[in-house]
């Protein structure tokens, strides 16, 4: 790539990125190679995304799901970040999993029809969230419940997986690494402070 | 045509390899290079500065082909196709064991930790000092030199220490501590544990042409401008200049050939691709394979003159096979940094401090076990927040709860050395062979009670730092990593005077062939608490300046 001018290399660095990424799942919400370089706009349209092993319905239920583990607040959340695609792509392609979520969407519409006689995703999100809050809190597990804990566990886990590794995701976190590069070894700021007792507060967790 | 006759016919080109190969050409030995895999193109391969989400796994790799039993740093999307898939191994019953290997040109050198520290004489004459085994048949004072020669042109970052089993070395100006390090070394300092800056070659600074660290990701996925040390970037290139290197890429050693009187003559080979066999002949071989693959090598080099593999007159040949136990000691978060701004601290991912041996130091026997292991800490915002399933829970606030917490994670792991064992060991399987019909090597392995009993003081110390400290521990493991883990295996051609006992002699020569040397961590008496590649390098540099000097003298 010599002769190349960094603008100009940066620029097919992303399209080549952006092109190979565009083909594959948890990708279609993708944004991040609208990068701006220079006055260009490099795009890639957003596609319909069409489920590799989840049928629809189980799709959707998984989607619900991953944007009630990881809302959008005053950041996007999971639903945003495309997470229900990763997830249907590492499902797919692991035949170990596979049983755990159809298995486990099968023990949410059940359970929801038992308890509140609709399937899930025709609850309203106050009915949803209070189905899922036994299954996620320890203080609230209740007996009988164990298949539905592990099946929760496993969609936190896929969720956070998928979110944490996005662009959305890594941003909400302000990961220093999405900077490339740094001019020196980082050093800590506090040194009349080596035990870190007086640091400025931090900014309190706003109330959910 | 009369066939070509090589000088020295080196097998490997990781950190031994790699520096037999660049002494052996710079002194104008004709060298023939065997290489099992590829050549890497830091461009194409090394995806370091790729982030996750420009990958279609994320980085996780494919489920469906992904290694299992391999930590997923070391065979990862980020660089996939280095990795050993292919050469299959067995293990005796009863044993465990993980054999990450990379056979891309300079191996597991493109993706090592570059923990670097000098081994001392406390490790050197540790039977002395506990009874144990038997003395290195090297004193420091000989070495020393090495180490600095192999420190200068590597580049080594870290500061002076005086510390009894850690001797100093030449130093680039270390990598500084963080806010993590402030609080530990603080907690560290109550406990009387030593917390230090590691001794890593990584370059803080230019360094004989190589450009210093632009902390850019995570090293163990390679570097693309070669800003810490691996055999491809500060060894290879000097060697293909001198005009004196053959490299045979894709090329797997299958046994060492010998003459009537059972000298190595040369050595076959099988092409991965064609899986067509050849032969090239040499006057000297050099096995630097690592531990375990340079034992098959030689083990399954039989003839009438070596019946039982070459150079194995000893018996010893496989045997004292060590490795460092690993495991997490403590994990937890450090409340003072809840809801801090962010810190580029483990963007490269490297130790930049370590909480070097600090017991039987002065009494070979004050602890319930003999040697020393030392300690890692580990922490800051890594790329992922693996701490997610220590809060509970979902939406907004578990959200919050992750950010706050991105700054503080805190991990310690133990490097705690096994000790020689005849239980532990490598021989040839009687019947397996891999897809290249090379019999395959059987690994014998299990954890000895001094590493045990390191592994649970390690605990114990690490909580009692977590707590000095003022953090929070939440977890420590029940057991260690599986064997083979820290990729730091040794022993299988130990070094040692007694031609009866040992497989090779002080040089790393065989005693049993005089033109077969072996150059990598494989002559080791034992693994210490120090990682291996500085000193591979330090012996193999002086193994071949030995090996130039008998040719010299038309020994070979």
């Amino acid at each position: 790539m010599a002769g190349q001018s960094i603008e100009r290399r940066e620029v097919l660095r992303i399209l080549a990125v952006a092109s190979a990424a565009a083909t594959f799942p948890g990708f279609s919400k993708w944004s991040f190679a609208c990068g701006h370089i220079g006055k260009k706009l490099a795009q890639i349209k957003p596609a319909v995304y069409q489920p590799l092993f989840f049928t629809s319905p189980e799709y959707a239920t998984i989607e619900r799901l991953t944007d009630i583990i990881i809302p959008a607040d005053d950041t996007p959340g999971a639903r945003e970040a495309g997470v229900a695609e990763f997830i249907d792509l590492m499902v797919s392609r692991d035949s170990n999993l596979q049983p755990d979520f159809r298995n486990g969407l099968r023990w949410l519409d059940m359970h929801s029809k038992k308890t509140s006689g609709q399937p899930f995703m025709k609850l309203n999100p106050g009915q949803q969230t209070a189905l899922l809050e036994p299954l996620a809190y320890k203080n609230k597990f209740r007996p009988g419940e164990e298949a539905g804990r592990k099946f929760f566990a496993r969609v936190r886990e896929y969720t956070m997986l998928g979110f944490y590794t996005s662009e959305i995701g890594l941003k909400e976190l302000d990961f220093p690494g999405l900077i490339h590069s740094y001019a020196v070894s980082p050093s800590c700021p506090h040194k009349d402070d080596p035990e870190h007792r007086h640091l400025p507060p931090a900014p309190a967790l706003s109330k959910s | 045509m009369p066939k070509q006759i090589y000088d020295v016919i080196v097998i490997g080109t990781g950190a031994g390899g790699g520096m037999a190969i660049k002494t052996l050409c710079e002194a104008g030995l004709k060298v023939c290079a065997l290489n099992s895999g590829r050549r890497l193109d830091p461009e194409k391969d090394f995806r370091n500065h790729r982030m996750s989400y420009e990958m279609k796994y994320r980085g996780f790799g494919d489920p469906k082909t992904r290694m299992k039993d391999t930590p997923g740093f070391l065979d990862s999307e980020y660089n996939q196709g280095a990795w050993e898939h292919d050469i299959a191994f067995t293990t005796a019953p009863g044993t465990r064991w993980m054999w990450p290997r990379c056979s891309a040109v300079g191996g597991k050198t493109n993706f090592w930790g570059r923990s670097s520290a000098r081994f001392g004489d406390i490790d050197f004459r540790a039977a002395t000092l506990d009874g144990y085994d038997v003395d290195w048949p090297v004193a420091y004072d000989e070495m020393a030199p090495y180490y600095t020669r192999v420190e200068k042109m590597i580049g080594v970052s870290s500061t002076v220490q005086n510390r009894p089993s850690n001797p100093d070395g030449v130093y680039l100006p270390p990598f500084n501590f963080r806010c993590l390090d402030m609080i530990l070394r603080h907690g560290c300092q109550k406990v009387g544990v030593p917390y230090l800056p590691d001794r890593l070659a990584q370059l803080t600074e230019d360094h004989n042409g190589h450009p210093a660290c632009h902390y850019c990701g995570d090293c163990t996925f390679g570097c693309e401008v070669g800003a810490f040390f691996s055999s491809p970037w500060f060894l290879l290139p000097a060697a293909g200049a001198s005009g004196n290197l053959e490299l045979k890429t894709n090329a797997i050693a299958k046994n060492i050939l010998v003459d009537d009187n059972g000298h190595a003559s040369g050595v076959a080979y099988l092409d991965r691709e064609s899986r067509q066999e050849y032969e090239i002949q040499g006057r000297a071989v050099v096995v630097a394979a690592s531990c375990i693959e340079s034992a098959r090598i030689m083990l399954n080099s039989k003839s009438r003159q070596w019946p039982t593999g070459i150079a194995n007159s000893s018996g010893q040949l496989g045997r004292n096979l060590c490795d460092h136990l690993y495991a997490t000691t403590a994990s937890g978060y450090l409340p003072q940094l809840l809801g801090q701004p962010n810190f580029p601290d483990n963007i490269t991912g490297n130790t930049i401090a370590w909480m070097p041996r600090w017991q039987n130091l002065e009494d070979a026997h004050e602890e319930k076990f003999i040697r020393g292991y030392s300690v890692y800490p580990d922490g800051g915002c890594a790329e992922f927040p693996w701490y997610y399933d220590k809060i509970e829970g979902f939406g907004s606030s578990c959200k919050q709860e992750i950010k706050r917490r991105y700054p503080t994670p805190v991990s310690f792991t133990i490097q705690a050395p096994t000790l020689p064992s005849s239980k532990n060991f490598v021989e040839i399987d009687p019947e397996a062979k891999d897809s290249f019909g090379i019999p395959q090597a059987r690994i014998h392995f299990e954890w000895g009670d001094n590493e045990l009993r390191m592994f649970q003081h390690g605990k114990q110390m690490s909580a009692d730092v977590f707590n000095s400290a003022g953090a929070v521990l939440e977890y420590a493991a029940d057991e260690p990593e599986m064997p083979g883990f820290s990729l730091h295996e040794t022993g299988t051609c130990r070094m040692g005077n007694d031609a009866t006992k040992f497989v090779t002699n002080r040089f790393g020569q065989t005693h049993d062939v005089p033109n077969l040397f072996v150059c990598d961590a494989s002559v080791f008496l034992n693994c210490t608490d120090k990682t291996t590649t500085l000193s591979i390098l330090a012996f193999t540099l002086r193994t071949n300046e030995y090996l130039v000097e008998q040719f010299r003298r038309a020994n070979l």
